[in-house]
């Protein structure tokens, strides 16, 4: 027989049973629609983050935290592998990182300084952490600006605020708020007001040990919010170059451990970031570090753990989508032995007038195939249309919250070939115990049948 | 009137070219767990080629499994079978499918037509396996369904044609692959007796015109005596009478 012969014997064969096949073969548009849909979201959340990685850079860049202390070791932002401990917790101070910034490789240094405060602009107020952030690291392409340009030094009176807290503050026109001015209101603890005299007064200076001071800043920058959080160096809404910062009374936190630290203690910065011109510099860097009794982390060593974690999706994600696959492929085999059964004199004729096992066996083998395609080709169309809407209403309701369009699906192309293909062979390995019960038929038994 | 050739030897040498069909100590014995029957024990014929034979038997004789052997659809317990000097029944199963393929068409008494095809893609069904092209196996079945007279209606479904059609569709399809016998097992058991007249006129043309050798199974002596140069005649699977 010749292969033209085999498909369209196959069509025709399952044109007969149009509902039967319609039936089956949706079994298998279900399972890889299910499964091309799930690979798809693993595929495009790790595209989403891997791309970004690169994109900011962030593979070029190193934590360095201050030494060994249980305060840190717990810290919530603080990534969970360690390098070696010091017995002496170390402080990392401006000398430290002068030091580290005169290390071969290293293009800036910036301490990852942070503080309550209280933002008011075109009357309404809200509540966020401020970050510290050089002008340097500001211009270097970490940030993605939506509107304005970075500030233009490090004593500028300037701030770059996020479009999500812009949302939170009523704005709808990014561009709108570029040079308008933004109320600024740190939060300082009043220990005053505990103090005998106060507390016995008749007149209490204050409800609360709470301090609040106001400051002006023009508004030069609009950032965008990244679509994924995680340890990046840029973990606020709103961010101020070093000079004005440094001049403003405030509480300075990375965490809520900084509340606990003890009095008197030494003043240092507990983390700070290492950007780097190449992400060759990062071991040598790191080595340096570390020996100086600091710990380090690194977004780079930990590639290999996330591309573990991704696998680890990938798999899972696989696992639910096969489900709906061996269901399918179930449907197909009661399919092919329902045809079989229906078709028993026909293969006793087929065998009478010379057709061999093989003959019989490739005919269904190609009708299981042609339902398997069938199905990997409608199943691609469905697991693509379900994502894209999935996709689209995801973000219609995460643009009300600041996220940036993402796409969270991805099709790459061997996903599409690898759908359809992986359709027809499980549609064929379906079709092995029907096409052997076929070849098997005697053709004297199915002659006599009525 | 049907013409018959004379000259035709029924029984030949085995030795000789002509010898078509030859079969040596051929039995047949079907055994489930607990009984064996034995519906063919130790058949030896010979038919020289071109030869139109009747085999005939009471029900149960092992008239049909003498056909099925003959046809390459069964195989033996025992004993041998020799077409064209080719040795049927030791044949490995793809070289039986051949061999009914090429050397062999078969017509029933139920006629075995494919009732979801026309009467022309059931004529050109046997071309598929044998790798013939779709439109030269459509022009083929065109040329044959109109030596069996059915060009007319050759679009038509089985269930759309008379018993008689249908049975000259199944001849149409056994002779489609121009084999050099033809085996009929029992083809007027559901005609009427005109048309079982006309089928058998039928096959005795294409056996005189073609030297197409017919081996033809039937309870109807009388037409068997007339058109047939031989009748075989079996009892409880053994050769009672050869006439």
């Amino acid at each position: 027989m010749r292969f033209s012969d085999y498909v369209s014997q196959s069509f025709t064969n399952l044109r007969k049973k149009k509902l039967r096949t319609f039936l089956t073969a949706f079994g298998v548009v279900i399972g890889i629609g299910a499964l091309v849909s799930m690979l798809s979201f693993g595929k495009g959340v790790q595209k989403n983050i891997t791309d970004q990685f690169v994109e900011l850079d962030l593979f070029s860049y190193i934590s360095v935290y201050s030494g060994t202390n249980a305060r840190m070791e717990q810290a919530p932002h603080r990534p969970p592998v360690l390098t070696q401990q010091s017995k002496e917790p170390k402080i990392i101070t401006d000398e430290i990182i002068h030091q580290i910034s005169q290390m071969d490789g290293v293009e800036f240094v910036f301490p990852e300084v942070r503080f309550p405060a209280s933002l008011r602009f075109r009357e309404e107020d809200s509540f966020t952490l401020i970050q510290v952030l050089p002008t340097e690291t500001c211009q270097s392409g970490l940030m993605k600006l939506r509107a304005g340009a970075p500030y233009a030094d490090d004593d500028a009176n300037s701030v770059i605020i996020s479009d999500t807290m812009l949302r939170r503050l009523e704005v709808t026109d990014m561009e709108s708020v570029i040079g308008e001015t933004i109320e600024v209101a740190t939060v300082n603890f009043n220990l005053n007001r505990f103090l005998a005299e106060n507390v016995l007064s008749q007149n209490p200076p204050e409800r609360l040990p709470f301090s609040s001071d106001s400051y002006a800043f023009t508004i030069v920058g609009v950032a965008e919010r990244m679509g994924f959080g995680g340890p990046m160096p840029l973990r606020s809404e709103v961010y101020i170059p070093p000079g004005p910062a440094a001049k403003m009374k405030k509480i300075s936190m990375v965490s809520i451990w900084d509340f606990f630290q003890p009095a008197g203690s030494e003043q240092g910065y507990t983390v700070i970031n290492i950007k780097l011109s190449s992400v060759k510099y990062v071991d040598p860097v790191k080595t340096q570090v570390e020996q100086m009794g600091f710990e380090t982390f690194a977004l780079i060593d930990q590639l290999e753990e996330i591309k573990k974690g991704f696998l680890f999706m990938d798999m899972f994600l696989i696992a639910v989508g096969m489900i709906a696959i061996v269901v399918a492929s179930l449907g197909i085999i009661n399919t092919m032995v329902m045809s079989i059964m229906e078709r028993y004199k026909e293969i006793g004729i087929m065998k009478a007038v010379g057709a061999s096992d093989s003959d019989v066996k490739r005919i269904f083998f190609f009708e299981a195939g042609v339902i398997g395609f069938l199905g990997g080709v409608f199943g691609l169309g469905l697991g693509f249309s379900v994502s894209m809407i999935i996709n689209r209403v995801v973000n219609f309701f995460l643009a009300r919250q600041g996220v940036p369009h993402i796409d969270y699906f991805s099709y790459p192309w061997w996903l599409c070939l690898g759908a359809i293909t992986f359709a027809v062979l499980v549609s064929l390995a379906a079709g092995i115990y029907p096409t052997l019960r076929a070849a098997g038929v005697d053709p004297v038994i199915a002659l006599r049948q009525d | 009137m049907v013409h018959i050739c004379p000259r035709v030897e029924v029984f030949c040498d085995p030795m000789n070219s002509t010898c078509i069909v030859k079969t040596e100590n051929l039995t047949k014995i079907y055994a489930s767990s607990r009984i064996k029957v034995a519906a063919l024990q130790n058949v030896n014929l010979s038919f020289s080629a071109g030869a139109f034979i009747g085999i005939t038997g009471s029900s149960g004789s092992g008239k049909s499994t003498l056909m099925n052997l003959l046809g390459g659809l069964d195989t033996p317990t025992s004993g041998t079978i020799t077409v064209e000097g080719k040795l049927i029944s030791r044949l490995k199963k793809d070289e039986l499918a051949r061999y009914r393929r090429v050397q062999v068409g078969m017509i029933f008494q139920s006629f075995n037509l494919i009732s979801s095809y026309s009467a022309l893609e059931n004529v050109a069904f046997p071309l598929l396996f044998a790798g013939v092209g779709k439109k030269q196996r459509q022009e083929q079945a065109r040329v044959m369904l109109e030596k069996v007279g059915l060009a007319p209606r050759r679009d038509h479904r089985p269930t759309e044609l008379s018993g008689g059609e249908q049975q000259r569709v199944a001849i149409a399809r056994a002779l489609i692959n121009q084999p050099k016998m033809l085996l009929a097992d029992e083809p007027t058991g559901n005609l009427d007796s005109k048309t079982s007249v006309a089928i058998v006129q039928l096959l005795a043309e294409l056996n005189a015109q073609q030297n197409i050798t017919v081996v033809m199974i039937s309870h109807e002596e009388a037409l068997l005596g007339q058109y047939s140069q031989r009748i075989i005649s079996l009892h409880d699977g053994q050769v009672a009478e050869q006439v």
